[in-house]
């Protein structure tokens, strides 16, 4: 029997053991499934592509959880748009208030070696390691600190050897840390590079796409503001992809078929080989298309394209780019106005040319018949000049007017201005007219003549004379259009009789004067004064 | 082949100093004057149906270009010349190459012209 109690105790001593590691394989196993579980919280974190703050603190409380620690953190640098470092913690085991008060983490002598990524600091109570306490202000952790002694770091470091960051954790009791958890958290570290690593990357992509969006729509704002239409065409297809302001300089809404045919039968005929010719050009040699047309629009207004491009080369092994472009690009812009103007601005030069050319042989003419009429080289002199002021003071008149008109009475007083007097002139009408440029430089002429011709021989040589300036218009009838009646009419000079030969004066007045307006002019020298009448027809005078 | 004596030449020129410089210059080159013409009904008036041997024209009279004329004597066979600032610039296709001169002119700068179109007189 004793040896069956014997038997018996020992048969009962190796049921509780049994049972004792029954349960510690069972705690194990639950330990195992714990930890197992946490990994598996952790790697679906950072499977997730969640926010690298998210995928942090995912890491930092499968950290704590791994390996029992009471407070964890992760501090790691980001870097922000402007390139500048700065350094985000996350937190696990106390709210982020503990650390909010404290200054950024620095690196001190506990904590360089994981900045520096130098390797795991495991220290069972922090407080008694040599390194701990050498730094200013704190020598030691801050008042108020969450209470360390048991102490794991380790760095978060990329492949390249690149420091992220670094897993901190802590235990307010002494050696809690034994090198499972340095195993443990060595792992986890790596894993939270890899997750840090894709999530810059993933931010760096979404960066790269938001500036080149930001790119493509300064560029459209840039184009759109200069009204400059961007096109794309498949040199092997022929496909032609034009933006809207592009399609609205070829007269096309933004819904109308819009292709490469109907492009090139959109360019006026007379320029479409030119422009044809240009890009097979550009595409041949992939030099630079730079070229101007004229584009009958679908409204039937011609307006002018000046488009640009460049074809893109795909040079071959050989550098022959011939079969080596694909597609052009480039813009196009309405030059519409520009041509307008440069068309208006040549019209303008041909104009001025025409006037100066014109003025330079009237001025020929006055000093070939001043000088047939002239006694000797003075007369000539004070005669031909005082002709080239009379001339200079119409073209005042009718530059004021922007060259298209000027006043009878402006035309009278700036003729008569050079011989004084005015008290000793009478004017006598109803209307004032305003002249053309033609009859505007004739009468200025004509009026010229006849105060020389009375302040040389007639009213104005003495000291009584007057002269009356009168006109009237007459309207049309059956046989006559309307017409103008200018009548110079002297009184109180000397008698006056027909000159025995004509000179340059009177001649202008009748023959030229009459010719050049389609009218007649009567010198007659009466007794009491000279008097012109010139019946001038309206049509011929008015601007 | 004429000389220039006595050829009898149509002016049309509607500035009256211009016309009248022309005429003096013909004068003393011994030619006749027609005309002045200073518009262009006046003109092809007298392009069509007054006896002259050869024509002066002002490329632009008041405006109005003077081609018609050209044409009026083309279809007569009257050698013309035109008269303009512009040179041979001022004038349309069909009358390039015409005989032109180029404002302002000396004397012997029409006699040369006149010349020119006195020896096309048949």
């Amino acid at each position: 029997m004793i040896v069956l109690e014997a038997d018996v105790r020992a048969a009962t001593e190796e049921v509780a053991d049994l049972r004792r590691r029954l349960a510690e394989a069972q705690a194990a196993h639950a330990e195992e499934i714990r930890r197992n579980q946490a990994f598996s919280r952790i790697a679906t974190a950072i499977g997730a592509h969640q926010s690298l703050g998210e995928t942090v603190q995912a890491v930092i409380d499968g950290g704590v959880e791994l390996i029992g620690a009471q407070f964890g953190a992760f501090f790691y640098t980001v870097v922000d748009q402007t390139g500048e470092n700065y350094m985000l913690y996350a937190l696990a085991g106390a709210p982020p208030e503990a650390f909010a008060h404290f200054p950024m983490v620095r690196k001190t002598a506990v904590f360089a070696p994981t900045f520096d990524g130098v390797g795991v600091v495991r220290s069972d109570d922090i407080t008694a390691d040599p390194r701990y306490g050498k730094n200013a202000p704190f020598h030691g952790m801050p008042a108020g600190h969450l209470p360390v002694r048991s102490y794991l770091a380790a760095p978060v470091k990329t492949a390249d050897g690149l420091v992220l960051g670094g897993l901190f954790f802590g235990h307010r009791d002494t050696g809690r840390f034994d090198a499972r958890a340095e195993t443990v958290i060595v792992g986890l570290a790596a894993q939270a590079a890899v997750a840090i690593e894709w999530n810059q990357a993933g931010e760096a992509g979404d960066r790269e796409l938001t500036e080149r969006r930001r790119a493509e729509e300064r560029l459209k704002f840039a184009l759109d503001s200069g009204r400059l239409g961007s096109w794309e065409l498949d040199v092997e297809t022929r496909a032609y992809d034009a933006s809207d302001i592009c399609r609205s300089n070829y007269g096309r809404g933004p819904d109308a078929a819009f292709g490469f045919d109907d492009l090139v039968a959109t360019i006026h005929h007379g320029d479409r080989d030119r422009m044809l010719a240009a890009m097979d050009e550009a595409i041949r040699t992939g030099g630079d298309y730079d070229i101007e047309y004229r584009v009958v629009v679908p409204s039937g207004e011609t307006r002018w394209v000046h488009a640009r491009g460049r074809a893109a080369v795909r040079y071959q092994s050989d550098g022959d780019v011939r079969g080596g472009v694909r597609r052009m690009a480039g813009v196009s812009l309405d030059v519409t106005e520009r041509k307008r103007a440069e068309e208006r601005q040549r019209l303008l030069l041909n104009e001025l040319n025409h006037r100066v050319k014109n003025t330079l042989v009237t001025v020929q003419s006055m000093a070939a018949q001043t000088l047939r009429a002239a006694d000797d080289l003075e007369g000539f002199r004070e005669a031909f000049e005082a002709r080239l002021i009379a001339l200079s003071q119409t073209h005042n008149l009718l530059t004021e007017q922007n060259w298209e008109s000027a006043s009878l009475r402006e035309i009278v007083d700036a003729e008569l201005e050079a011989f004084g007097g005015r008290e000793r002139l009478d004017f006598d009408y109803a209307r004032d007219l305003r002249l053309n440029p033609k009859a505007t430089v004739a009468i200025g002429m004509a009026v010229h003549e006849l105060a020389t011709n009375a302040a040389k021989y007639g009213a104005l040589s003495g000291a009584e004379g007057r002269v009356t300036i009168s006109w009237t218009t007459e309207p049309a009838s059956d046989t006559t259009p309307a017409r103008l009646h200018l009548r110079w009419t002297e009184s109180g000079g000397p008698p006056v009789t027909p000159p025995s030969r004509r000179g340059f004066g009177a001649r202008l007045l009748e023959k030229g004067l009459a010719g050049e307006l389609s009218g007649q002019v009567r010198l007659a020298y009466d007794q009491s004064g000279l008097v012109c009448a010139m019946t001038l027809p309206l049509a011929a005078l008015e601007p | 082949m004429k000389t220039l004596a006595a050829l009898k030449v149509l002016v049309v020129e509607d500035e009256a100093l211009v016309s009248m410089l022309v005429e003096d210059m013909l004068g003393d080159l011994g030619c006749e004057v027609v005309g002045p013409a200073a518009e262009i009904e006046e003109a092809l008036r007298l392009a069509g149906s007054a006896e002259i041997d050869a024509a002066l024209l002002d490329v632009n009279l008041g405006g109005r270009p003077i081609f018609p004329v050209a044409d009026a004597l083309k279809a007569r066979g009257v050698p013309f010349a035109f008269a303009s600032g512009y040179g041979e610039a001022g004038l349309t296709e069909p009358h390039k190459g015409s005989a032109v001169l180029q404002k302002p002119f000396r004397e012997a700068d029409l006699r040369r012209v006149l010349e020119g179109l006195a020896a096309q007189v048949a």
